[in-house]
């Protein structure tokens, strides 16, 4: 229990900083030509990963090989924390370097892993992530995208709902039903399917706020053949992976979760005096007493990200990351829901506020109503927070199941 | 940044815990409670195992465990509402024993002869943020007191008790710390909703204080801020203790909840009642982990400035945390929560007390909030 790291962190920390400072790209660079889509990876964007995967700082806990430096827990920690502070994404493909890559390399086979995930971590291929059906959100597992085998390809029928970066992705991690004549949990298999496959139709959604860069799309798959080694570990055991997948989701990404909340808090702290001063004096209290229950969980989010991380750290369960989901997730929401009422109407004005791109970084942009709305992002997906709060009843606490239909 | 226990802090825990459970069955507290017996011999067993002694420096005859340690021990007797002196000897007087550097009254303390308390509170305890009592000096270095301290924790009982006071009846003189020693003033013991945690008002007027039980001199130079600091200390402590206790009605909840069937299943299975614990268990664990965060800044002697506030932030999570586990903890217990005769009402009665002594949670967001610059 302390407050500090030890020594040998501080200097792999000053190590980073070095490097950063002679590698990163600009804040100018990355503005001139923002990414427009999760699966969109500008050309500064696929060299800055190809750099950071040379210099064994794309995914430092891995091997060499695969674009890391072996680095310890507490190393990653430091090193995601810093890269957040210092507003460069680590890819601009999230669901690609997150979900993706690490899900073909732990179940994938060698084809796959030199074909697929190598190009991802060497910024040469962006991929998404097709799991939501349109009647398959929180309940996945009711999934209908058919795929049939015939002889050396699988024939793949069906749609996808909300893929992001679909777009522009160069092959999407499809979640399809294998076998429909078992419970829903044991016909699911997973493939990898080529984007430019014909048969497949994309259709963006545009989003609640910027619907001029949407991200989130609709995928139609019309009889789209795909050769049967580009299934992904077992056939009929895709659940398992996907539960796999979205571990990997949730490891770390508290972290640029709370950087985010951090930052929006000091924001909110420097516009507060003068916004207050506005205000009608009978209403400073409750306006102060507001901004101030944010900042008491702003700052509980990060103790619970360190507390959750000495846990995992030390041999603890994933199931905790419910908590960090739940919590990070709802109090960026607070945040900027306390700062745009302190705002009152101004907060209605949107004009002006420039889209900087979906740089994958938890950096808050634009006004603060427009923040409030893009949050909803993260209380809805991978896991809705009324799920969350499932997982920790059930998982954390034990509370039994709730009896399920067959 | 490490929020948790140590291997060695870890046994401690579970040293604690063990011991408390024979040490200190609900049958115990409920003696409290009923006045049919006491818990002179849990104290006992405590000083025996150097318990106060624990977190108090070696150089004034303690053990130097530190903090942290001291920390565990007020959450394991918190756990069990434990009706012992700890609290208001160990985290509240001791502290201030330490910053004073008062080395013979330590020494006691760590020896497990001598009990105290600190106190703070006038008037109501909504008021308590402005003091008024005074400590008027009288010529060769000693002061006359004038003023009444209410809700003072053990204050019918404690052997030495430290008061925060002016120095005299301008607004502008600073604070300052005399103690008292029990024989010297009147105090009228509070019938208070927990017997475990016995309130006091004490009666200073006229009280006479020899120049060596001034503890520190009122205006002296960082007067405030160094009380400031021991204020720090008590409140963490406090809102260790509440979340403890918070965290043990989630776990008494939760088994209730996997145990009472209705409609021919368990009611823990119901959603309603499953992501209620699930925000109460959010609740506990914010509240715990600023609180150790806070306990970290008092441990490591944290002078930057951070500690008071990481002080208020733990309170005021404490507080929420408590209105959480008591609305909860006996809301969803049904009626057998709401007889004497289950136990569950010591853990809800000590969460509310530790709650609302030494500031509840909106009196600490507004301390916060004006730490920040932002006042109303
Ligand atoms: C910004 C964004 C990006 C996304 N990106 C991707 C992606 O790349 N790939 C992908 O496959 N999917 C993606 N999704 C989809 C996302 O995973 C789903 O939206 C999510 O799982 C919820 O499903 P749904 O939208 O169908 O809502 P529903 O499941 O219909 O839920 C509607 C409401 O009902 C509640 N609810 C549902 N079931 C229960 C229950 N059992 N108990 C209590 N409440 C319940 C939910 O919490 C929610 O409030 C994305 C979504 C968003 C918003």
């Amino acid at each position: 229990m302390r407050l500090q790291f030890d020594d040998s962190v501080e200097a792999f920390r000053a190590e980073l900083l070095e490097w950063l400072a002679l590698n990163r790209p600009s804040a100018e660079t990355m503005a001139a030509d923002p990414s427009v889509s999760t699966g969109h990876a500008p050309e500064w964007a696929r060299r800055w990963t190809r750099t950071m995967f040379d210099a064994g700082w794309l995914v430092p806990g891995w091997p060499p090989e695969l674009g890391g430096r072996n680095a310890t827990p507490t190393q990653t920690l430091v090193y995601l924390e810093e890269l957040a502070k210092a507003g460069v994404p680590r890819t601009t493909n999230v669901q690609g370097l997150g979900i993706v890559a690490p899900s073909i390399i732990d179940y994938g086979s060698e084809a796959q892993i030199r074909d697929y995930a190598m190009r991802i971590l060497r910024g040469e291929a962006t991929a998404c992530l097709g799991m939501s059906e349109p009647d398959a959100g929180s309940d996945l597992a009711a999934l209908r995208t058919r795929a049939v085998r015939d002889g050396d390809h699988f024939v793949v029928d069906g749609q996808k709902v909300w893929t992001s970066g679909a777009n522009y992705a160069d092959f999407c991690f499809v979640f399809c039903r294998t076998d429909p004549d078992v419970p829903k949990h044991k016909g699911i298999s997973i493939l990898i399917v080529d984007m430019d496959s014909p048969g497949i139709t994309v259709r963006p959604l545009p989003e609640i706020v910027h619907p001029e860069h949407p991200d989130l799309n609709e995928v139609f798959f019309d009889g789209v053949q795909v050769p049967a080694d580009h299934l992904v570990g077992e056939l009929n055991a895709g659940w398992a992976m996907a539960n796999g997948s979205l571990a990997h989701e949730r490891g770390m990404v508290w972290v640029s979760a709370v950087q985010g909340i951090s930052e929006a808090m000091a924001h909110l702290h420097e516009e507060a005096p003068d916004r207050i001063d506005a205000l009608p004096p009978d209403e400073r209290a409750l306006a102060i007493d507001r901004i101030t229950q944010v900042e008491i969980d702003a700052f509980a989010a990060r103790c619970l990200g360190y507390r959750a991380f000495a846990k995992l750290a030390r041999g603890g369960s994933a199931p905790e990351q419910a908590l960090m989901k739940l919590f990070t997730s709802e109090t960026r929401q607070a945040v900027a829901e306390v700062a745009a009422a302190l705002q009152g109407p101004d907060a209605l004005v949107v004009g002006g506020a420039s889209f900087d791109g979906h740089q994958a970084i938890d950096e808050p942009q634009g006004t603060w109503l427009e923040q409030y709305f893009v949050s909803f992002a993260n209380t809805i997906s991978a896991g809705t927070s009324e799920i969350q709060r499932t997982i920790i009843a059930e998982r954390v606490l034990g509370l039994p199941r709730e009896p399920r239909p067959a | 940044m490490d929020l948790e226990l140590d291997a060695d802090q870890l046994e401690l825990r579970d040293h604690a815990r063990a011991f408390l459970a024979d040490a200190c069955p609900p049958s115990l507290v409920r003696g409290v409670y009923e006045g049919t017996g006491t818990a002179d011999g849990l104290w006992k067993s405590m000083v025996d195992l150097g318990w106060p002694a624990l977190g108090i420096d070696v150089a004034d005859d303690g053990l130097g465990q530190g903090f942290i340690a001291e920390a565990v021990l007020v959450g394991e007797l918190g756990r069990v509402v434990a009706p012992t002196p700890y609290l208001a000897t160990v985290t509240q007087l001791a502290p201030m024993l330490a910053e004073a550097g008062a080395h013979d009254v330590l020494a006691r303390i760590a020896a497990g002869t001598c009990t105290g308390t600190l106190a703070v509170h006038e008037t109501t305890a909504k008021a308590s943020r402005h003091i008024t009592a005074q400590a008027i000096p009288i010529g060769g270095g000693r002061r006359v007191l004038d003023g009444t301290k209410t809700h003072v924790l053990d204050g019918a009982t404690a052997d030495e008790v430290a008061v925060v006071v002016r120095g005299g009846p301008d607004d502008e003189r600073g604070l300052g710390i005399v103690l008292v020693p029990r024989e010297a003033f009147d105090a009228e013991p509070l019938i208070v909703i927990d017997p475990t945690m016995p309130l006091a008002t004490l009666h200073l007027d006229g009280i006479e204080v020899d120049a060596d039980r001034v503890l520190i001199e009122p205006g002296s130079p960082e007067a405030g801020w160094r009380i400031g600091l021991v204020q720090a200390h008590a409140t963490v402590a406090m809102a260790i203790s509440c979340v403890a206790t918070c965290r043990a009605i989630l776990e008494a909840t939760v088994e209730y909840a996997k145990q009472r069937h209705q409609f021919g299943r368990p009611i823990g299975s119901f959603q309603a009642i499953k992501h209620r614990l699930a925000d109460l268990y959010l609740a506990v664990e914010r509240a715990d982990a600023l609180a150790w965060y806070a306990a970290c800044t008092i441990a490591e002697q944290d002078r930057s400035g951070h500690a008071p506030m990481a002080a208020h932030m733990a309170k005021a999570a404490a507080g929420d945390c408590q209105r959480l586990a008591t609305r909860d903890g006996l809301q969803l217990h049904g009626g057998i929560g709401f007889t004497w005769e289950n136990d569950l009402h010591f853990l809800l009665k000590r969460a509310v007390t530790t709650a609302f002594l030494f500031g509840d949670a909106a009196s600490h967001r507004v301390q916060l909030a004006q730490c920040r610059g932002l006042e109303a």
